[in-house]
């Protein structure tokens, strides 16, 4: 089951809004598949970014995966305890896990985003 | 897949299993950078019996199988190991081998899973009588990490095997077992490599677990520790489209022996190779990855053929295949499609390791 009040990428990001602000990080499905992680490159506060854009890195012992902006938008926050701990990433990939936060964003992108039922699916169809 | 005699207990494990060379293999148990630790502190067990062993027997195809291999095979002493590898006339690597003289008229090779059905028939066609294929037959089991001989010790084996330096070998009878046991590894640290029947490993596993604080390891911390002491792996850093001046192998070369692939070789010698396997760093724990193209400036350099974020050194570390002009240890690069900045480097990346305790 995957949080009921998130948007998502086919990238496996999320995106939610909270309240004027939206925050972005990636969802449990890919940080699995990742494994540990042991470096986060994240954007730079004030950036505009556009909608599927590489904005940073999620590096893990296997493999290294770019982070992709679920929609344009300006950044005004990212989640710097990840430099310290990436793991933390994995440990709450919906809460303190969180990598970046936008504002000014072009709501139009928010429409080409998977709902949570369409993700679901979208995860039973990369598994199967 | 085939499975290994110790796949059940790898399940039970709660082991994530994955293809290796159509071997069913653990790649990990509980996790990476921990199994990785306790290789470097303490002990870790290593199921590897996909990896091929062929017996040699008697002196004509010692004799001949030593005039195949880069190293000189016939100079082995009883009780003892050599690094090795077997080329094509081309000169490139087919697999690289470890030889181990287990009495006058014996001898095992141990060989990578991939090239093995290769490195089988080449030896039976070019050798004939004399050679054969133990692989199927046997399980082997790694025992790395700084408490490895007290680990075997505990678990019963005797004080010959405890005795061993480094690239030694004896045999020893173990719970009624005929056991190979040779001081070798693929970690830097203090280690053991013990063959046996199939039907004896799970008995020899679950021992060797018994004693406090050793446990499973997989396919991904051997990959991070041996990159860490910069051992290439055959069929990914070193293979038949490279040639073994360029993978770093001239110190095995036996010169003054006959082997396979020699004329070219001496070819290539006198010319001067273009391109060098060579360590390369981060300054940073990100890390290059395989495949990643290497650039100087604005021309590509070379490539990246493993790579990693290195749990004890802390920084990114991996092997490439690099134009020799910029292969120098401390020459700056940048790594993959965003331009990652590495430096070329030594190797090993880890000296601290315990193997000559």
């Amino acid at each position: 089951m995957v949080p009921d009040d998130l948007l998502y990428t086919e990238d496996h990001e999320w995106i939610r809004d909270d309240g004027g602000e939206y925050v972005v990080g990636i969802t449990a499905w890919a940080s699995e598949q990742l494994g540990e992680l042991t470096f986060v490159e994240l954007p730079e506060t004030g950036m505009d970014v556009h909608q599927g854009e590489s904005v940073g890195t999620v590096e893990s012992v296997k493999a290294a995966s770019d982070v992709y902006s679920p929609v344009s938008g300006h950044i005004v926050e990212v989640n710097e305890t990840l430099e310290d701990d990436p793991g933390l990433l994995t440990k709450d990939p919906y809460g303190d896990g969180w990598l970046f936060k936008l504002d000014s964003i072009r709501v139009a992108d928010l429409k080409k985003l998977m709902k949570p039922d369409a993700y679901e699916r979208f995860l039973e169809e990369q598994t199967e | 897949m085939r499975p290994t005699p110790l796949v059940d207990d790898h399940q039970e494990r709660g082991a994530r299993l994955v293809d290796f060379h159509g071997w069913q293999l653990p790649l990990q148990f509980d996790g990476i950078l921990a199994e990785h630790r306790r290789t470097r502190t303490h002990v870790s067990l290593f199921d590897c019996s996909h990896m091929g062993e062929i017996r040699l027997q008697g002196d004509p195809a010692l004799a001949c199988y030593g005039e195949l291999v880069i190293s000189d095979a016939t100079a082995i002493p009883v009780g003892r190991g050599r690094y090795g590898a077997l080329l094509n006339e081309a000169g490139g690597v087919v697999d690289d081998l470890i030889t181990t003289r287990l009495s006058d008229d014996e001898a095992w090779v141990v060989c990578n899973a991939g090239p093995k059905d290769e490195v089988v028939a080449t030896l039976r066609s070019v050798c004939g009588e004399g050679v054969e294929d133990l692989s199927d037959a046997l399980a082997k089991i790694d025992v790395q990490g700084p408490e490895a001989r007290a680990t075997l010790q505990a678990a019963g084996f005797g004080d010959e095997s405890a005795a061993l330096s480094v690239f030694g070998a004896c045999r020893e009878v173990w719970r009624g077992w005929d056991v190979v046991v040779t001081r070798m590894g693929y970690t830097g640290e203090l280690g053991y490599e013990l063959y046996l029947a199939n039907a004896g490993a799970v008995d020899l596993w679950r021992a060797l677990l018994a004693f406090p604080g050793a446990a499973p390891a997989g396919l991904g911390a051997r990959d991070t520790l041996r990159l860490e002491v910069g051992y290439p792996l055959s069929g990914q850093d070193i293979g038949p489209d490279c040639t073994a001046l360029e993978c770093g192998l001239d110190r095995f070369i036996a010169w003054e022996t006959p082997f396979r692939g020699k004329a070219a070789l001496e070819a290539q010698r006198a010319e001067g190779i273009r391109r060098k396997l060579t360590g390369i760093r981060t300054r940073d724990r990100r890390a290059p990855r395989p495949d990643y193209a290497i650039y100087n400036g604005d021309s590509v350099a070379g490539r990246v053929t493993s790579g990693a974020p290195g749990p004890t050194v802390g920084h990114g570390i991996g092997l490439a295949m690099l134009d020799v002009a910029v292969a120098d240890p401390g020459v700056q690069l940048e790594a993959g499609p965003k331009r990652i900045a590495i430096e070329t480097s030594t190797t090993p990346f880890y000296n601290e390791g315990s193997w000559k305790r």
